[in-house]
């Protein structure tokens, strides 16, 4: 098997519904808090579910202002950048600085050129283009020049790359819900094929527009009309009470870098990626496939040279969907055998939603979170399981130690990941 | 509507654009260049002025416009057309 120059994570990020930055974040899944709200829909056409975790309270100027330690300099070239910008834009923004910040590379970086760029989302501004859609109808002429910038989903890598200076390999990548896993497995890979000593993957806010909700509700994906009423039990992963996902919004950012860079910068991984792995199902459906995820499962550990003993802990996909829990319990039945009964289990999107592009890059920095705190978050509404063959965590979190953690993440059109990270012995806590 | 009121609605425009730039920079005899608008910048001046006045022209235009103040005429020429009409 090839060997692999080792890779970790050097910093992160998060704007989410539960948490505007690292710490936030964690404190939220170490105390259960959930983002999930109801939030009527004030636009026209109503959708049929108004349950999300969205980012509440955000201001991109004011989340300039509380950032510190960055240089001046920087904070004006990105209000600059972001003012007028669309949400998505100025999410990723604050997330990327805070992460860049966290990796310690306003003071040390490796060079632009050495240097790549993964924007983990796809069609991100489908809202702000439903949102001008009637104006346009009317005036054409009147449509912002910006636009032809804006609506391309490039406009992020744009955006990043000026910011950071940063002028390696840069691009988009999209995986459906599995779309941060796969923007966090590029980017390994561009560091083994030894194209950039350092990387920043973004993943981006899914801004749903209304027609994309009723799109996930008429394909009878999206949950939260049982809970109606009761948003806070609208999402649970693997109850037998499960009925679909419930929305979430969060902008996450790592930066991934080969542990030589890290080492030659004095600073430490706070992760280790051990492997990972990216197959499809050759299916154009929405229908998750038990082998197609069992060989994901496999292969990252294949990857990682560990046996299925070695794992003690999965950051479940768990999106609350009927069909893609029940797929997943019996995949991770399939590849632990025994040993699925002693591997612990949770699925972060109880506490945030799914969020959908970003959503591997939200569940990657929950699980780098547990193994450096030492906790496991709990499953909030996880009142009867749908299997006794898994140990799921219970409903509050626990201290528990763990040194070895898969993240999984499975997509629309048959698009299965899954990536293995270790704690970091000698990762301080930043 | 005379030069004057459209110039103050184009002014008001660059300072949406351009929302550092000091309001007293603002002279008619100046290139949005000059201000610092790159050419994105100054295609949406020319969109947002002709929303603001509620016109359309072709942006052709304003081919042989190189300063603000010929911006302004051009749209105070159409202007007045469309008024006369």
């Amino acid at each position: 098997m090839l060997a692999l120059s080792k890779t970790g994570i050097t910093g992160m990020g998060i704007i989410s519904s539960i948490g505007n930055d690292l710490a936030e974040f964690s404190a939220a899944l170490q105390a259960g808090k959930s983002g999930i709200r109801k939030v009527p829909s004030v636009r026209e056409p109503a959708v049929s579910v108004d349950i999300v975790a969205d980012i509440q309270h955000f201001h991109f100027l004011g989340s300039l202002e509380r950032l510190q330690d960055i240089p001046a300099e920087k904070l004006e070239q990105a209000r600059r950048l972001g003012r007028r910008a669309p949400l998505t834009i100025q999410v990723s923004l604050i997330a990327a600085l805070q992460a860049w910040h966290s990796a310690r590379l306003f003071s040390d970086r490796p060079s632009p050129d050495r240097t790549g760029l993964i924007v983990a989302g796809q069609n991100s501004t489908q809202n702000y283009q439903y949102d001008i859609m009637p104006k346009f109808r009317k005036d054409p002429e009147y449509l912002s020049p910006r636009y032809a910038l804006e609506f391309l989903e490039t406009n992020q890598v744009g955006v990043l790359s000026e910011l950071f200076d940063i002028k390696g390999e840069g691009f988009v990548v999209g995986g459906a819900s599995a779309t941060g896993n796969v923007g966090i497995i590029k980017g390994c890979q561009l560091i083994q094929l030894g194209l950039a000593d350092v990387c920043l993957v973004m993943g981006v806010v899914a801004d749903l527009s209304p027609m994309d909700i009723q799109g996930f509700v008429n394909i009878g994906a999206m949950g939260g009309k049982h809970y109606a009423n009761e948003p806070e039990k609208a999402c649970r992963p693997f109850d037998s009470a499960h009925e679909g996902f419930i929305y979430g919004q969060a902008g996450a950012c790592v930066i991934i870098e080969s542990a030589e860079s890290a080492r030659r910068r004095g600073v430490p991984l706070m992760a280790t990626i051990m492997g990972s792995s990216l197959n499809l199902d050759a299916n154009s459906s929405a229908d998750p496939n038990i082998n197609g995820e069992t060989k994901a499962m496999l292969s990252a550990l294949r990857q990682a040279g560990l046996s299925a003993t070695d794992l003690g802990y999965i950051n479940t996909h768990g999106s609350s969907s009927p069909l893609g829990d029940k797929t997943e319990a019996a995949a991770i039945g399939q590849v632990f055998g025994e040993h699925a009964s002693r591997l612990w289990l949770n699925a972060t999107k109880g506490l945030t939603g799914h969020c959908l592009y970003a959503a591997g890059l939200v569940e990657a920095i929950a699980t780098v979170e547990q193994l450096r705190s030492g906790f496991l978050h709990g499953n909030k509404n996880l009142e009867t399981p749908i299997c006794t063959h898994l140990q799921f965590c219970g409903a509050a979190a626990v201290q528990h130690s763990t040194d070895i953690a898969m993240s999984n993440a499975f997509g629309f059109g048959g698009i299965n990941t899954s990536i293995i990270f270790r704690r970091e012995q000698d990762g301080e806590k930043l | 509507m005379e030069k004057e009121k459209i110039y103050s609605i184009v002014k008001d425009v660059i300072l949406e654009v351009l929302p550092d730039l000091q309001p007293e920079k603002i002279t008619i005899e100046k290139s949005l260049r000059e201000l610092g608008a790159n050419s994105i910048d100054r295609m949406e001046v020319v969109t947002l002025s002709m929303e603001a006045l509620e016109m359309k022209l072709p942006l052709m235009s304003f081919a042989a416009v190189n300063n603000i103040e010929g911006l302004v005429e051009v749209l105070a020429e159409h202007y007045t057309e469309r008024a006369a009409q």
